[in-house]
């Protein structure tokens, strides 16, 4: 019964991955993978200045685009747990829509805001906060922005599940016991949400680290990240060998960081 | 004591909620601003806009963007088809039966979800192009890897509707004398449905927005709106893009809203609790 799904995915999911892997133990020449098996596209991609460099920016934005996400998401997501508006529900869904759309068409939105003759600052200049027009983009920090932007649902969505098993009543229990609003939080709120603001932000670190719309509108070659140098390896050097080594990095530090939100997040049940 | 003055002191609550609409602002903003650049009249942004004009929304309507639209939504249907239909057997097996191996099938299977999709498209790339099928890079090979990408969700939608069932339904109908087929047929597919659709919303939404995969498997005349779009900005602004992003936009909202109406696809946003 599950022989063809199981045959599809063996075939264009994990041979694929295989390839990839084999690749990256190959040395290219002259845009052609040999057969020769080395090890020297792991020491050039860890030991050139440039490509260091590539990894300290994609951790520095995975782990700024995690914190950013959960200083919005956590009230956000607490603020939407524990309200009696009744617009609770269009709330809810206000906060997820974005993930409707392509990353693409958000992280424009943030190139029209940022550009040197964006939103930005023409508002600055009209107030006459700037005399002059400042470069806000490309920069790692305009990258932190727009991904942090479009990530932000799923730390929402991951918060609201550790928040929805807390009951509103060990709240009160703390308060009446003579705790204040700052104690009951830190000692009772934010350990028992815990593991799904570890959980949100592994997942949104992980997502990080492997985009590439956001770093190619907001960044610039000065900023690449892995995803960004992945594709220049791939499709504009045709260099194998290396854009490989950089995937199965990708892929070592992405499954690393989801299996430590697997154990410290909320478990998934369905399956 | 302390209890009725945390019900009588607004305060922190109202503090609170003034960082909500902010973090709402922050959200929402960056499309409120795209959608109003569209249609403003000068042609480069102006915020506040200058005037009002629908021509960038005339030129958003010439075939150099309606092609890769009409192709990511022929993309899109397609594949949320197939990766239904491959999802529906999965998600029984897997749901239903414990069986040696099933640990690794369950891992086969989400792991499109684990594993990042850019490094999926570039080993596609190398597949298609080792096994000579370089001619089949483009539409084939998009759909390829977008049911490979889509499949999760499908999978996880109809399991979550399976989990929702009661367990001795089968039993029922086979004790009243219908065959495997006809149980499947008349009781358990009428019944799940909802997450049958729901997951071929999510799968649609997922092969329409994606960028990741795309790039690498798209070629001229063959690309789906995301990448087309990508490719525009490197030649800087024009307000026809806000037009486009916009449209691109309202396509998966109004077929959101729409599923929803007539299913309630809600409750597989976090349906995990159900």
């Amino acid at each position: 019964m599950v022989a063809i799904p199981a045959a599809f995915l063996l075939v264009f999911f994990v041979a694929p991955n295989a390839l990839l892997l084999s690749a990256s133990f190959q040395k290219t020449q002259a845009q052609q993978l040999t057969n020769e098996l080395t090890l020297s596209n792991y020491a050039f991609l860890f030991t050139r200045p440039l490509y260091l460099e590539v990894f300290a920016r994609t951790l520095l934005v995975g782990v700024s685009v995690g914190l950013v996400d959960i200083l919005l998401g956590f009230p956000l997501a607490y603020f939407l747990v524990r309200t009696r508006s009744r617009w609770k529900g269009l709330l809810i869904a206000l906060s997820l829509a974005p993930l409707l759309a392509s990353v693409v068409v958000r992280t424009y939105g943030w190139y029209i805001i940022l550009n040197r003759f964006g939103v930005a600052n023409d508002a600055l200049l009209g107030m006459g906060i700037i005399e002059e027009r400042i470069p806000f983009m490309p920069s790692t920090g305009a990258i932190v922005i727009g991904l942090a932007h479009a990530l932000l649902p799923y730390t929402v969505l991951s918060i609201m599940g550790s928040l929805q098993g807390i009951n509103p009543n060990l709240e009160s229990a703390a308060m009446s016991l003579g705790a204040n609003r700052t104690r009951t939080f830190f000692n009772v709120v934010l350990p028992l949400a815990l593991p799904g603001v570890a959980g949100g932000f592994l997942l949104v670190f992980s997502i990080a680290i492997s985009a590439y719309a956001t770093p190619a509108i907001l960044g610039g070659p000065a900023t690449q990240v892995a995803a960004t140098a992945i594709y220049n390896f791939i499709i504009q050097l045709l260099d194998w060998s290396l854009g490989a080594a950089l995937a199965v990095v990708l892929i070592v530090s992405t499954l690393l960081l989801l299996y430590a939100a697997s154990r410290v997040g909320t478990k998934k049940a369905a399956l | 004591m302390n209890f009725t003055r945390w019900r009588a002191n607004h305060a922190p609550w109202a503090g609170l909620r003034l960082f909500v609409i902010l973090v709402y602002v922050f959200s929402l903003g960056p499309i409120l601003i795209t959608a109003a650049v569209s249609f403003n009249s000068g042609n480069r942004s102006f915020f506040p806009p200058r005037g009002f004009s629908i021509r960038w929304w005339e030129r958003a309507f010439a075939p150099e963007w309606l092609e890769p639209l009409w192709f990511s939504i022929k993309l899109g249907s397609l594949t949320a088809l197939a990766a239904t239909l491959l999802a529906l057997p999965m998600a029984f097996a897997l749901h239903r039966y414990r069986f040696r191996g099933r640990d690794a099938l369950l891992a086969l299977t989400l792991g499109p979800l684990m594993l990042p999709s850019l490094v999926t498209g570039v080993g596609l790339l190398q597949l298609f192009e080792l096994l000579g099928l370089r001619e089949y890079v483009g539409f084939t090979a998009l759909i390829v890897g977008h049911v490979v990408i889509c499949m999760p969700f499908a999978v996880r939608t109809v399991a979550i509707s399976l989990s929702t069932l009661p367990p001795n339904l089968e039993l029922a109908a086979a004790s009243l004398g219908a065959t495997r087929w006809a149980t499947l047929r008349h009781v358990v597919l009428p019944l799940i449905k909802t997450g049958v659709v729901a997951g071929a919303v999510f799968a649609f939404i997922h092969s329409f927005t994606d960028v990741n995969l795309s790039i690498f498997l798209a070629r001229p005349g063959e690309i789906p709106i995301t990448v087309k779009i990508l490719g525009f900005l490197e030649f800087g602004f024009a307000p026809t893009l806000a037009a486009v992003a916009v449209i691109t936009l309202l396509l998966p909202l109004v077929l959101v809203a729409i599923v929803e109406r007539v299913s309630g696809l809600g409750d597989f946003i976090y349906g995990d609790r159900k």
